[in-house]
């Protein structure tokens, strides 16, 4: 038994899962589900589709060099079986699957830090400017604190009276 | 799925190009064969100057298939043409190689000397 990965989206597919495909020169396809098989027939190049691990990693979307990346190279000598080995093997499996999700998701963060700094300024301009459709202008106008904007206020003495009450 | 009137690739360098399988050799009411099966089949293109010719009735065996072979493991395999190799009474290849990969099946069913010529078993 052995854990292979599509050809087309690069998931592992499991055994009873999927087709393989035999091209006329030897070569084997595999995959995982007739979504991909499809889009294989439909002779679309995977680094062009935008779902794929292949594009993914193609565009930097995706973690692409890591020493995690190492562990799951394809071994074809069969090891004689070992209980303490496979024991060792089966936590050390847990324990770089668990290290190499989080590598994989900080550098989605990273990518997607530069993003959060724009939007948040975008969100700023667009409450200034529209800040009427949040406060009514009446409102405004009275308590100038609501306002981002700095607005002058002239305040004359016949008003400062009427606000005492109001401070106190 | 191989049914008389089925153009089959000549898989082996038995100087046969392209056979036309006439009859599924097993159960008379078999409709299709897959791989395993034997044909009787027809040459229809040959390399010329050879002991095989045109029109030359023989068995051969079917090695692959465009149609899905499925195994009790859940592994399902798909050939991308139907291929035959041109095998005598006995079932003993009448070429010398083998071309193309070859499905671990025709062991279980004495096709050994093919399943030995061949590059690749799946």
């Amino acid at each position: 038994m052995r854990l292979e990965k599509c050809w087309f989206c690069s998931s592992t597919v499991y055994p009873g899962h999927g087709i393989q495909f035999v091209r006329n020169d030897a070569k084997i396809f595999h995959f995982c589900r007739s979504k991909c098989h499809k889009n294989f027939k439909m002779k679309r190049n995977p680094r062009k589709v935008k779902w794929t691990k292949a594009y993914r990693r193609l565009h930097g979307k995706d973690m692409t060099q890591d020493s995690t990346f190492e562990f799951e190279r394809k071994r074809n000598r069969p090891e004689r079986y070992d209980r303490n080995l496979a024991e060792n093997t089966l936590k050390a499996i847990k324990k770089i699957d668990k290290i190499r999700s989080d590598r994989a998701s900080d550098h989605i963060k990273n990518r997607l830090k530069t993003g959060k700094v724009q939007r948040q300024k975008e969100a700023r301009k667009q409450l200034e400017l529209g800040i009427h459709l949040v406060k009514a202008p009446l409102a405004l106008a009275q308590d100038s604190s609501l306002c981002l904007l700095k607005i002058k206020v002239n305040v004359s003495q016949a008003q400062t009276e009427e606000n005492q009450p109001m401070e106190e | 799925m191989i049914q008389p009137q089925t153009h089959l690739n000549v898989a082996d360098n038995s100087r046969a190009r392209e056979l036309m399988c006439i009859r599924v050799i097993g159960a008379s009411n078999r409709r299709y064969a897959h791989i395993g099966d034997v044909i009787v089949a027809v040459i229809k293109e040959a390399v010329p100057n050879t002991p095989l010719e045109r029109s030359e009735v023989i068995t051969a065996v079917i090695i692959s298939t465009r149609k899905e072979l499925k195994r009790d493991n859940g592994m399902i395999i798909r050939y991308d043409d139907n291929a035959a190799v041109v095998i005598d009474q006995e079932g003993n290849p009448k070429g010398t190689q083998i071309f193309g990969a070859i499905a671990r099946e025709l062991r279980q069913l004495n096709f050994t000397k093919i399943v030995s010529l061949a590059p690749e078993v799946l």
